[in-house]
């Protein structure tokens, strides 16, 4: 290599280490000072999304079996007050992610809340209107189906206009969890 | 199989369902800038798709054993866009000796590939959806495939469009941009077909 | 002052990033689906570009001309960091809408384009003004972007209902065809009324 070359990746490296190095020390900073904030918001989103599934708990407790994050609520006279978890799959846009909150002794799903999704809005992001989440309160555990009128039976489900996709992906995970938590905690455990 | 099914559907989501210029908003200042030639137009597609590949293949390994490791997530953005100033530095050297009339007619969009939204947005959804290490090849070539389908489709509408009747204020950028607009409408009809 | 004022006004119209430099498209056409959104993204956009500006003008006689596009990438790239880690903590919500664009402002050419043109060869002050008038030359035409997109098609505004609940909603203008068409024609009438403020002046 020619020495202006040399010199040329020299002054490269110096100057960039420089730069990074500066930089990266206000970055470290900046993630001290704004990650617990972070932590905190995502906290607080998870908590809300379980006292609205399992509106019966004055309290929860996190369980881990199989890999699988389960958070067990607890009323007043500590009884056991369902079981909530997570679930997500791929909707239309994207991933949704989907609290579920599930009564294991009467094997019904109590509620759900849509905790992250991409879906369009106006159309697939209508899942998390309130219309279509009270498809699932209280519902029995079932093999669901989607229709687009007023349910008749206990297992149908009332889908979005336009939005048969996101729908139908909220229904799968409904029933995923269902059964995930049936499996772990049904039987009167 | 499986294996394989799986990831044949990721490669087709990524190329067409999930465009990366068309529906991801991704990679349109190329979009616009190289795309008045097909051969040019499809230059840029092979050069841009070998950076998003080897990005992918460095990224996922960068991410993985030192960021994650050293918990120096924090960093992410300045490491991902180090190996993909990189990366291109690269091809421009390789360009410039092999193809030097390539150079030329690609002249600053070459370095410009850096400044692509579509690679470091690639790059950035690579530890988002938590591919493993033959996801993010497929993945990263995948976009580079669909970045290029969608550039040499509009390069092939502008050509074209040279011999039509486009008034003076439409010309050039509004125009690429409404057609665009149609071909967005288009490849909607690809949506919902693969969930991954 | 008056030289101060006409670089500062320069970015606003003459050379407005988006319709005359046409750079800074991908946040353009994807965070202007609500007027939230637009105008989040044009200001975390501006507070990059000012930093950075002011930043590089600072130190660019210690940076070897050979080496310089990078050094300005890894000046950006900090302040970004910076942006993201700040909103999300802050400002969760926003942060989540916009999502994988703030990270993107990195690429975001107008940045760079301005240390090469502007801050590397201007003292701090003048890259100040320069900084802050494409700061608000891109942000308007996001905010205007925006507005147009939500109004049509969803009828609201800051997601306040502005024609009532029976508004026909046209989905299509929050959807991708949408904002390749709306920044399309709006271009296109931009270039319209160059031309006619052109000939009045001739």
């Amino acid at each position: 290599m020619a020495e202006s070359d040399r010199d040329s990746v020299k002054r490269l490296i110096l100057t960039l280490t420089v730069i990074g190095a500066f930089g990266s020390l206000f970055l470290a900073f900046v993630f001290t000072w704004t990650n617990p904030h972070i932590l905190e918001h995502e906290a607080r989103a998870r908590e809300e999304a379980i006292m609205t599934v399992l509106p019966d708990a004055a309290t929860y407790e996190e369980e881990v079996r199989n890999d699988q994050t389960f958070y067990i609520g607890y009323d007043e006279n500590e009884n056991r007050a369902g079981v909530a978890l997570t679930v997500i799959q791929g909707g239309y846009q994207g991933m949704i992610e989907v609290m579920v909150g599930v009564d294991p002794n009467r094997e019904e799903i109590i509620y759900i809340s849509i905790l992250d999704h991409e879906e369009t809005p106006g159309l697939g992001a209508r899942i998390t209107e309130e219309s279509f989440k009270e498809n699932f309160r209280n519902k029995p555990i079932d093999d669901y189906e989607l229709v687009n009128r007023t349910p008749e039976e206990p297992y149908e489900v009332e889908g979005i206009a336009g939005a048969t996709i996101s729908a139908e992906t909220v229904k799968e995970i409904v029933m995923e969890a269902g059964s995930i938590a049936l499996e772990h905690f049904g039987g009167g455990s | 199989m499986i294996e394989f099914e799986h990831l044949l559907l990721l490669f087709i989501a990524t190329v067409l369902v999930n465009n990366f210029v068309l529906i991801r908003f991704l990679g349109i200042c190329p979009f616009l800038g190289v795309s008045r030639h097909v051969d040019t137009a499809f230059s840029m597609g092979l050069a841009t798709t070998f950076v998003m590949t080897m990005t992918a293949f460095i990224v996922y390994f960068v991410n993985t054993y030192i960021l994650v490791a050293l918990n120096l997530e924090f960093l992410r953005y300045m490491a991902f866009i180090i190996v993909i100033a990189s990366l291109v530095q690269l091809v421009e050297m390789f360009i410039r000796y092999a193809s030097p009339v390539l150079y030329k007619a690609l002249g600053i969009y070459l370095p410009l590939i850096t400044t692509n939204c579509a690679i470091m947005g690639m790059a950035l959804m690579i530890p988002l959806e938590g591919y493993n290490f033959i996801e993010s090849l497929v993945f990263g070539f995948g976009a580079g495939v669909g970045f290029t389908i969608a550039i040499v489709l509009i390069a092939g509408l502008r050509e074209k469009l040279e011999f039509g009747d486009v008034p003076e204020s439409l010309q050039g950028v509004p125009i690429t941009l409404i057609l665009a607009g149609i071909m967005a409408l288009a490849f909607m009809g690809f949506a919902g077909m693969i969930t991954v | 002052m008056k030289n101060l004022l006409a670089i500062f006004r320069n970015g606003l119209w003459a050379e407005n990033p988006i319709f005359k430099l046409i750079i800074g498209l991908c946040p353009t056409l994807a965070v202007t689906n609500t007027v939230e959104n637009g105008l989040a993204m044009g200001l975390a956009t501006s507070f990059v570009l000012i930093s950075s500006e002011i930043v590089i003008s600072i130190i660019k006689k210690w940076i070897p001309n050979d080496v310089r596009i990078p050094s300005f990438i890894l000046v950006i790239v900090t302040f970004v960091t910076f942006t993201d880690y700040f909103l999300a903590a802050f400002f969760p919500q926003i942060s989540d809408q916009l999502a994988l664009f703030v990270p993107l402002i990195v690429v975001n050419c107008l940045i760079l384009g301005r240390q090469e043109a502007f801050a590397s060869k201007n003292p701090t002050h003048r890259a100040i003004f320069d900084a802050v008038g494409m700061g608000v030359g891109f942000t308007w035409v996001l905010v205007v972007l925006s507005l147009i997109r939500e109004l049509l098609g969803m009828g609201t505004i800051f997601g306040v209902e502005v024609f009532g609940a029976a508004y026909p909603e046209m989905i299509v203008m929050i959807l991708p065809s949408g904002a390749f068409l709306t920044l399309g024609v709006m271009v296109g009438v931009i270039n319209v009324i160059d031309k006619k403020v052109g000939s009045d002046n001739d």
